[in-house]
């Protein structure tokens, strides 16, 4: 079977994944989220063979366009959501977090983008690729599950305000507590591949490890956002909704790093 | 200057500084940078010189901006310092001797009795605990034990390990930016070139560039010869990603081109009237060479590696690649001119079909061969040292402080009515519901004791 195929398979499954996970958001069956998960799990083994396959007829990393790096980025996002689910006990989220994975499956996949795997120009000839561009993108994973929990936490916050705390699961306070948890593992990934391994990189290829581009000051306003959310809760105990607000606005920064800087304004990271 | 030291100890200062910083990059991103005034005037017309005045144009290195940052290093600075000697405290010399009631108001706490007096007690707690990781501290007073068991202390210094990290970076980009020395040297093959302030040269022996099956460039290829008192002693060929260091300086490979001016081409005259005879010329700019016993003179006036019309329907290059090379050639015979015009390698019926072509003489450009340069910069930035060690310890302290919480438990042990009453009460920096497992597993095997 070739890439595309298993591609196409993954799509199906994360999108069977979503169907389940939205049904149970409606009708309470534990049963059915765990059927969502498992074939959400699935997905994620065939979609790792995709890349698998992508990197063996490709021969070089993964994420060298805009079609790879928005399925490495789908990937990641399936792994670090099965990540929290499984420790935090959190199923709510799923169906969410699923359509935005679809979305960005369905993104990649459009006939915007690029798809054709080109040999690596020299810049990007260097296992740096793989470190700055997976560790960053898996941070990037973990904002993404932030944002999606933050709005829940918004919807739940302000339902939980007009009829008193339910004892549907999750409540407001969970959501707030996972958000936090997620923005606490993204952070450290972000700052060591984004930025730390960023740097390393650009100092080996272009011979300056900054040179404010505008990739870079965008990532470093990325990091700056998360530090104030980080700061704001932790030193002055900010929770719930302002903090909410915060990391959805984190997450649309990040956002704008890896998509808007490349089609709105110009720079050295002119490769995907 | 008590209230200048409030004014930069507070948290709010750096938020605020923060969400400047932040808004301040962003227009950095949104207006292009250090362009030329011309290039601002025809951009933003009027308003131009106000930009370049309160230096928009150039925001990464303004004084507001570089005033931001410094603020902001000094903010960091004071915040963690004045933080700093309390947590020392804390954790290398803490009080002993909390209260039983105090250990009550803590969130996660237990109170017991057990079997036996307090000595034997405390000898089984601080075992118990020290099999846990704990170190353990104690003292008595008034007939009562005070325990208190530390673990992961180092968890508290995360976040002042993490400024301190910013701190070293921040260092290593103000010394990057006053001492770091930056040259784009171009190097055509075979030359040397003396690097200025340092007692070495270097010289390209080689350049390589080798491209995929599909054309597209695979990888360029300097080979390099480090010479110290003309003595050779180190080669190395760089690529992209692999630059050569000596002696601090760093040679990397940035770009490549041809030495136009200097280009031979090759030019193969043909005769109309008899098509198969062929005579090839080598010219470069600028040349004349004779034909036929001299009866035919061809002159090169000017070559461009890829032609286009300009705006003003001007021959011009768009690039420095051999696109489109076309060359401008005169011909002549017996005095008479007889051609004049661009010859194009990519399009050799050019000629024919607009016309141009003399009545018996047609030209082609066969081949144009250019010496290649090699651009390579050259750095020395002494910050980058700095730069590292800044990026190691900031993600030591942010691995200590989410991944690394400290656990602190105190435990006053009290004779009652020939029992001892154990009261225990604990806080950890993050992460308390593993926390709260583990107080609940000491209690419990405390409790079995008997």
């Amino acid at each position: 079977m070739s890439e595309g195929t298993f591609f196409l398979l993954t799509f199906i499954l994360y999108a069977l994944g979503a169907i389940f996970h939205l049904a149970y958001s409606f009708s309470r069956k534990e049963s059915l989220a765990r059927t969502g998960s498992s074939l959400a799990f699935g997905g994620l083994l065939l979609h790792t063979l995709a890349l698998i396959l992508r990197t063996v007829e490709s021969g070089h990393a993964p994420f060298t366009n805009m079609y790879e790096s928005l399925s490495f980025l789908a990937w990641s996002t399936v792994l670090a959501y099965l990540f929290v689910e499984r420790k935090y006990k959190l199923r709510r989220a799923g169906a969410y977090i699923f359509l935005l994975v679809i979305a960005l499956m369905a993104l990649a996949s459009s006939p915007l983008m690029p798809k054709e795997a080109t040999p690596l120009v020299p810049a990007l000839q260097s296992y740096w690729l793989w470190l700055h561009v997976s560790v960053t993108l898996l941070g990037e994973a973990f904002f993404a599950i932030a944002f999606v929990t933050s709005i829940l936490y918004l919807r739940a916050e302000s339902r939980e305000k007009k009829s008193g705390a339910s004892k549907r699961r999750p409540t407001a306070a969970e959501l707030d507590s996972v958000s936090y948890r997620a923005v606490a593992v993204g952070f450290p990934l972000f700052t060591l591949g984004g930025l730390v391994f960023g740097m390393v990189w650009a100092h080996k290829a272009w011979g300056s490890y900054w040179s404010w581009d505008p990739k870079e000051v965008w990532s470093l306003i990325t990091w700056f956002v998360f530090a104030l959310y980080l700061h704001t809760r932790i030193v002055m105990g900010w929770k719930g909704r302002r903090s909410a607000v915060i990391a959805i606005l984190g997450f649309l920064t990040a956002l704008f790093t890896y998509f808007g800087v490349n089609y709105l304004l110009s720079g050295l990271h002119s490769y995907v | 200057m008590k209230a200048l030291l409030r004014f930069f100890t507070s948290v709010r200062l750096a938020i605020v500084l923060l969400i400047f910083i932040i808004l301040a990059s962003m227009v950095g991103t949104l207006l292009p940078q250090g362009r030329s005034a011309e290039e601002y005037l025809t951009r933003y017309g009027q308003l131009s010189a106000l930009l370049q005045r309160i230096q928009l144009t150039n925001v990464y290195q303004s004084f507001w901006y570089i005033g931001l940052l410094c603020l902001f290093s000094l903010n960091i600075l004071i915040c963690t310092l004045t933080r700093l000697s309390p947590k020392i405290r804390r954790v290398f010399r803490p009080q002993l001797g909390s209260e039983a009631l105090s250990l009550l108001t803590l969130k996660i706490k237990d109170r017991f009795k057990l079997p036996g007096d307090v000595h034997s007690i405390q000898e089984i707690v601080k075992r118990e605990l020290r099999r846990r990781h704990y170190r353990v501290r104690g003292k008595e007073a008034a007939g009562k034990v005070f325990l208190l068991g530390q673990k992961r202390a180092l968890g508290r210094f995360g976040s002042d390990i993490v400024h301190m990290g910013i701190l070293i970076i921040l260092a290593g980009g103000i010394l990057s930016g006053l001492a770091s020395h930056r040259q784009s040297l171009t190097l055509p093959e075979g030359q040397t070139i003396p690097i200025a302030g340092a007692d070495f040269s270097v010289r390209l022996d080689k350049f390589v560039t080798e491209y995929y099956p599909n054309g597209s460039v695979k990888d360029w290829k300097s080979h390099l010869t480090v010479l110290e008192k003309g003595k050779e002693v180190r080669q190395k060929a760089i690529e992209v990603n692999h630059p050569l260091k000596h002696r601090g300086y760093l040679f990397y490979q940035s770009g490549y081109g041809w030495d136009w001016p200097r280009a031979r081409l090759e030019i193969w005259v043909r005769k109309s009237d008899q098509a198969s005879a062929i005579e090839k010329i080598f010219l470069r700019v600028g040349q004349k060479q004779s034909l036929e016993g001299g009866n035919i003179d061809v002159v090169a006036r000017r070559f461009l590696p890829d032609f286009v019309l300009d705006e003003r329907r001007q021959p011009a290059t768009r690039s420095l690649e051999p696109h489109n090379p076309a060359v401008f050639l005169e011909s002549w015979k017996n005095g008479e001119k007889v051609f004049s015009g661009w010859v194009f390698a990519k399009f050799p019926d050019f000629g024919r079909v607009h016309g141009t072509a003399a009545a018996d003489l047609s030209f082609e450009l066969k081949d144009i061969d250019a010496p290649p340069y090699s651009v390579i910069q050259m750095a020395k930035d002494p910050g980058v040292p700095l730069i590292w060690l800044g990026c190691a310890v900031l993600m030591g302290g942010l691995f200590l402080a989410f991944y690394w919480p400290s656990r602190e438990l105190r435990i006053v042990i009290e004779e009652t009515n020939g029992k001892s009453e154990l009261t225990a009460g604990g806080s950890a920096s993050k992460g308390s519901d593993a926390f709260e497992r583990e107080f609940s597993a000491i209690m419990d095997s405390l409790r079995k004791t008997r």
